[in-house]
């Protein structure tokens, strides 16, 4: 449960989202245009952005919560993965996710290098496991992206624009980890992929003018009218329109 | 077996860099008691290589901690004038004519340390204006730095006597000329407890070199790992640069011939870029007292004729990528 209470977030000085407040119980996807401040509010729930205003996590404010405490709790998994060592391998950026398990001084266990090890079989990614990050194609990333974040066995885990970055082949095969995921996990998907969060079929929240509208089902906004007035564009169906 | 090569060739070269130099020394000799090349190799050799081996490390540590906490690779102390400021600090000192000042300590070292340790604050503070990812603009900032430091050195200069300006010349030029026990102790204790800091923080290291938020979002305490990474590195490089001067490229081009040998993350190239720089200046000091000239060569010569092309070959490649 994620509860975010009069929610202020100004982010380089300019006012991002306004006066928030939401319950959220379950799973969610997050729309809104360019600049409405999904990011924003993600990494708000995650704790990386200053804010007015209270974000509780299984009613814990994540004030009070240490840093590690944060990530057992949830992880983010970004649009795309940027790294600076470009000598580190899937397997030991994929270890990396355990950090907030293991005890500051020694070494990851045989307990994270057997979940690491695990969740990239799981993921169908074990013969990535010693290639170097830098080397892997934008699929292959996002991959190893929410193989990081699968890990940390978080309850929740936030995925901004996951297939932002794919061909449709591979974006199929993120947006099926995701559904599948859903068993196991509260998911929260940001993006602008309409067909895919329909396909995730979540309850939705419309980011438009600095506050939030909710959506149960997604058929609610999923069709030509509702989507002329969200996006404020022609739609043809359910297609954008572009001449 | 490049690897192979090139580490048993600077080993060769740590275990006769003690036999080089004005007067070339007999193995025979120096172990044998009450001989001149005994009292030079056990008083001036010995300490001169332990000294020039534990600056090394500090250097390349420094150079492999700013990389990979700025996640830049011309990110080292010597590029952000770290030390720029030191030699500021020292030529301050010189100006004023300072001896020794409390506890036997030089006022050369003392003022060059609190340069070092100002400007690494000064840079800190000028950073927060900074947006958050912006490592290019510190980068730039530190150059800023640099060349403000160098300019008010320019003045002292002007001003300065001539024997002022020989002391001040000298010392910013980079030198591994030291007599005695003190200084090798000093520098190695110093090398020693850097290395051991950096690698209790070597998991924290490893992710803040993904990036900053990737290493929150894990669960590191970023402003707090990097704060203490960087005031214990700016120390240890304040105290080398306060006696040696700068020494510069050691930390820039050590860090990248290690990763480009060995191929591994940051948390597993710590003590081998330790071992590495140390082998290399103890390499690059050598070569200044093999080559005779009428007075010994100051090391930071050799250092940037070795370090300024592979700058410029790092500037290329990155450029390439």
């Amino acid at each position: 449960m994620i509860k975010l209470d009069s929610l202020n977030i100004n982010y380089n000085d300019k006012n991002i989202l306004k006066e928030i407040s939401l319950e959220i119980g379950g799973h969610l996807n997050i729309l809104g245009a360019n600049g409405s401040g999904k990011s924003t509010l993600a990494k708000t729930i995650c704790g990386l952005v200053e804010y007015n205003g209270e974000v509780y996590i299984n009613e814990k404010n994540i004030r009070d919560l240490s840093l590690k405490q944060r990530a057992k709790l949830l992880t983010y998994v970004p649009t795309k993965l940027e790294v600076y060592d470009e000598f580190i391998n899937v397997e030991e950026f994929v270890l990396l996710g355990r950090f907030a398990y293991k005890d500051s001084f020694f070494d990851y266990s045989d307990k994270d290098k057997k979940i690491a090890k695990n969740t990239l079989e799981f993921l169908n990614i074990s013969h990535l496991g010693s290639h170097t990050l830098s080397s892997l194609s934008s699929g292959e990333a996002q991959l190893v992206s929410l193989a990081s974040a699968l890990v940390s066995q978080s309850e929740v885990i936030i995925l901004d624009e996951p297939t932002a970055n794919l061909d449709p082949h591979n974006a199929k095969t993120i947006a099926k980890h995701i559904k599948g995921l859903k068993k196991y996990h509260q998911i929260i998907l940001i993006t602008h992929d309409l067909d895919l969060a329909s396909y995730i079929d979540s309850p939705t929240i419309f980011l438009k003018s600095k506050s939030a509208t909710y959506f149960e089902k997604y058929e609610e906004f999923y069709n030509e009218a509702k989507l002329k007035e969200l996006y404020e564009v022609e739609f043809d169906g359910l297609v954008v329109r572009y001449d | 077996m490049i690897r192979i090569f090139i580490w048993s060739s600077l080993l060769f070269i740590l275990l006769a860099s003690g036999f080089v130099g004005a007067i070339w020394l007999d193995l025979g000799e120096v172990f044998t008691q009450e001989t001149l090349a005994n009292s030079i190799f056990f008083e001036l050799r010995l300490p001169r290589v332990i000294y020039a081996f534990s600056a090394g490390s500090i250097l390349a540590l420094c150079g492999l901690l700013y990389q990979s906490l700025f996640r830049n690779a011309l990110m080292t102390p010597y590029t952000l004038g770290v030390s720029s400021g030191a030699i500021l600090g020292a030529g301050i000192a010189i100006k004023l004519g300072l001896g020794s000042l409390a506890f036997g300590i030089a006022s050369i070292s003392l003022f060059g340390f609190f340069g070092a340790m100002l400007s690494v604050l000064l840079l800190l503070y000028l950073a927060r204006f900074l947006k958050h990812s912006h490592f290019e603009s510190l980068l730039l900032l530190g150059i800023a730095l640099s060349l403000f430091y160098t300019s008010a050195l320019m003045i002292i200069f002007y001003l300065g006597n001539a024997i002022q300006n020989d002391m001040l010349l000298r010392f910013s030029m980079g030198s591994l000329s030291i007599i005695g026990w003190n200084h090798p102790i000093t520098i190695s204790v110093i090398a020693l407890v850097l290395f051991i800091v950096i690698y209790i923080y070597r998991f924290e290291l490893q992710l803040l070199s993904i990036s900053d938020e990737g290493a929150k979002l894990r669960g590191v305490d970023t402003k707090r790992v990097t704060l203490i990474l960087l005031l214990v590195s700016s120390f240890a490089i304040g105290v080398l640069v306060s006696v040696s001067g700068p020494i510069g490229f050691i930390g820039l081009i050590v860090p990248h011939i290690v990763a480009k040998l060995h191929k591994k993350p940051t948390n597993k190239r710590i003590a081998k870029t330790a071992l590495f720089g140390g082998f290399f200046l103890v390499f690059c000091d050598t070569i200044t007292r093999a080559i005779p000239t009428q007075s010994e060569l100051p090391i930071g010569i050799i250092t940037a004729l070795i370090g300024g092309p592979f700058f410029i070959y790092i500037i290329i490649s990155r450029s390439k990528n």
